[in-house]
């Protein structure tokens, strides 16, 4: 077995000298970016080429533990990659990133300056460059619920039992609980994890499902009154024309969020191409275009002037929301609280 | 000189078993006995955790919950499949029907799974019927149950166990029938003990392709079931993705393969004694028509 690992190692590497070598014939002519699936519209994309003369080769993912997964066994030639928080903390602590030279990203500067304190994930910004903030909420489908209080209490309201749906995912639902009672969503108190707990059981009674896969398709055919999730995929299933019978809301009480972050990885042969890169990432007319494609807030202040549409929800929404970091070793006191949820003792 | 043809036939498949099925199996097991690393993987370290973990009552519950559902459909599966293979058999538009069986798979497994929510949801086709027929007022909850979950089990692998029976009762001679009728039988006399003993074989290999399966399944349960059916495909992904214990789900996946063995094993057992017991009897009875003689 240690042999097939090390020879599967040795195909690998051999397959990352392979594009190394033949990248540096280019020089820096060529940029290898992993980035999420349909973070980012191709034009702007396109228009960097034209710009800089640097031909990117663009890469996708839709998990950052697959993300972390491939470039852990064997680094395949990326420059550029885009990982959430948690994961930015993580590979920062495996030596995975470069330090970053911020003389070279002078738009660094248009990034809203209320955001960086609360990053804990990267203090300072030393390995990583924001890309975008957000945060799942709740949608409500207003013909179908009149009244209701803008807070994660809606799950508790049998009225609207089995039409509600929440996310099948640990750390959302948890963070929402903790939020509720007012802990932190990263806490690593057992006791406020037993009592996010039981919250959470009680909203169990009044959903229908956890459900991170197909809520949006039902939220969109009335199926469901009220879902927890991403905006971006409720509006994906949702009639442009009826858009306006959806609320989408983050609840007061605030919940967890997410930033995801530009990085250099460690050795990335492409440094100048990935720092002018980001430098045009932030350029305010760039982001605005990005911002306007995902209709998620801006991070980037001057951008919000230039914006033509107006995002789904914005960073004043998300004043009480609180990012997820990485757990480490406390994630198991997570796992089992949740596995009592979704199965009972 | 007579050549060995043998290992040249054999070596294609023996490659190919090791490398796809008996390699990840050993891998899986290797796993299910190594620490978890922090951040998935694991540590090159013997470790018995992810079996000690299995003790968690959590896991014996939707062990149950999952033969549970996995039984129920298969048994529903069979007896839907039997009386289709009988009739495909003996119909004159054999390949027209084989045709139909088949066509299903032509679409994308998830979206035969995405149109039975529209089929059986709140706003679905038959809830739309009961509502034109006024039997209901709002609407019948038939999704996001255990019995979501079993209905949509059943169709999908209805092909699967249609197809072995098939093609076992065709060729099953079915003048035997005929003499068991005229031996006194009624048709559903004969057809219980003289069709149902000879094509056992189509039978067992119906049900292999159907509990199997089931018992392992992921979308189906993830997309239909609702809050409480949890079954043990989900845990094993949820411990790979989200909570980075990949010993757990290989543990968990030796769970699953201990089963099926088992199952397999009991199955091939009873045919093996009830062979045997057939054998003994031709046998007497030979003896008795010699000592007879």
């Amino acid at each position: 077995m240690k042999r097939l690992v090390a020879l599967s190692l040795f195909v690998a590497l051999a397959c990352t000298l392979g594009i190394t070598g033949c990248a540096k014939k280019t020089g820096d002519s060529t940029l290898y970016v992993y980035n999420w699936t349909y973070y980012i519209p191709d034009d702007v994309v396109k228009q960097f080429e034209k710009e800089s003369g640097i031909k990117v080769v663009y890469d996708v993912y839709a998990s950052n533990e697959e993300m972390y997964a491939k470039i852990k066994a064997g680094g395949t030639g990326y420059d550029l990659v885009v990982p959430s928080g948690d994961y930015v903390s993580i590979m920062i602590a495996q030596g995975m990133l470069e330090k970053l030279d911020k003389s070279k990203i002078p738009n660094f500067a248009n990034i809203d300056p209320t955001i960086l304190p609360r990053i804990n994930f990267d203090k300072g910004n030393e390995y990583s460059v924001p890309y975008f903030m957000a945060a799942a909420g709740v949608s409500v489908n207003k013909t179908l619920v009149k009244s209701y209080d803008k807070s994660w209490n809606i799950f508790s309201r049998t009225d609207l039992k089995n039409k509600m749906t929440m996310l099948d995912d640990m750390r959302e639902v948890m963070g929402d609980a903790l939020k509720t009672l007012g802990y932190s969503v990263n806490t690593h108190d057992q006791a406020q994890i037993d009592k996010a707990k039981d919250l959470v059981l009680k909203w169990k009674e009044n959903i229908v499902k956890f459900d991170a896969e197909s809520f949006a398709k039902g939220f969109a055919n009335g199926e469901f009154s009220v879902v927890q999730g991403y905006a971006e995929n409720v509006f994906l299933e949702y009639d442009p024309a009826k858009r306006g019978e959806v609320d989408f809301f983050i609840p007061k009480e605030g919940g967890p969020m997410y930033m995801d972050s530009m990085c250099i990885l460690k050795g990335a042969k492409h440094q100048d191409a990935a720092y002018k890169f980001m430098n045009y990432i932030h350029r305010p007319d760039v982001y605005a275009k990005i911002a306007d494609f995902l209709m998620l807030p801006s991070v980037n202040f001057k951008a919000r002037d230039v914006e033509k549409v107006k995002p789904n929800y914005t960073i004043d929404d998300m004043k009480n929301c609180e990012f997820k970091e990485d757990l480490g070793t406390y994630l198991d006191m997570y796992n089992k609280a949740w596995q009592e949820i979704r199965v009972g003792k | 000189m007579k050549k060995h043809y043998g290992l040249v036939y054999t070596t294609p498949l023996t490659v190919w078993i090791t490398l796809f099925f008996v390699a990840p199996i050993l891998i899986i097991v290797l796993y299910s006995f190594l620490q978890k690393g922090l951040y998935g993987g694991v540590e090159w370290r013997f470790s018995l955790d992810a079996y000690r973990a299995l003790i968690n009552p959590v896991f014996g519950k939707v062990t149950l919950d999952t033969l549970a559902i996995a039984l129920v459909s298969t048994v529903l599966t069979i007896l839907i499949a039997l009386p289709c293979g009988l009739y495909m058999a003996r119909s004159r538009h054999k390949n027209l029907l084989l045709i139909l069986i088949v066509i299903p798979f032509w679409t994308n497994f998830l979206i035969r799974v995405y149109s039975w929510i529209a089929i059986l949801g709140n706003n679905g086709l038959i809830n739309e019927f009961l509502r034109g027929l006024h039997l209901t007022e709002s609407y019948v909850p038939f999704l996001y149950n255990q019995w979501a979950v079993t209905i949509v089990l059943v169709y999908t692998y209805l092909p699967y166990a249609i197809l072995p029976l098939y093609s076992t009762i065709e060729k099953f001679d079915f003048s035997l029938l005929e003499a068991a009728r005229d031996l006194g039988a009624s048709h559903m006399e004969s057809l219980v003990k003289i069709l149902l003993p000879n094509i056992k074989a189509g039978i067992v290999t119906s049900i292999l392709f159907s509990f199997i399966p089931i018992f392992g399944n992921y979308a189906v349960p993830l997309l239909v079931g609702g809050k409480d059916n949890v079954m043990l495909g989900q845990i094993i992904a949820d411990q790979i993705t989200k909570t980075r214990n990949w010993p757990l789900a290989s543990s968990i996946s030796m769970v699953i393969t201990v089963v099926t063995t088992l199952g397999l094993a009991m199955l091939m057992l009873i045919q093996k004694r009830q062979a045997d017991a057939q054998r003994e009897e031709a046998s007497r009875a030979a003896e008795f028509a010699r000592n007879g003689a």
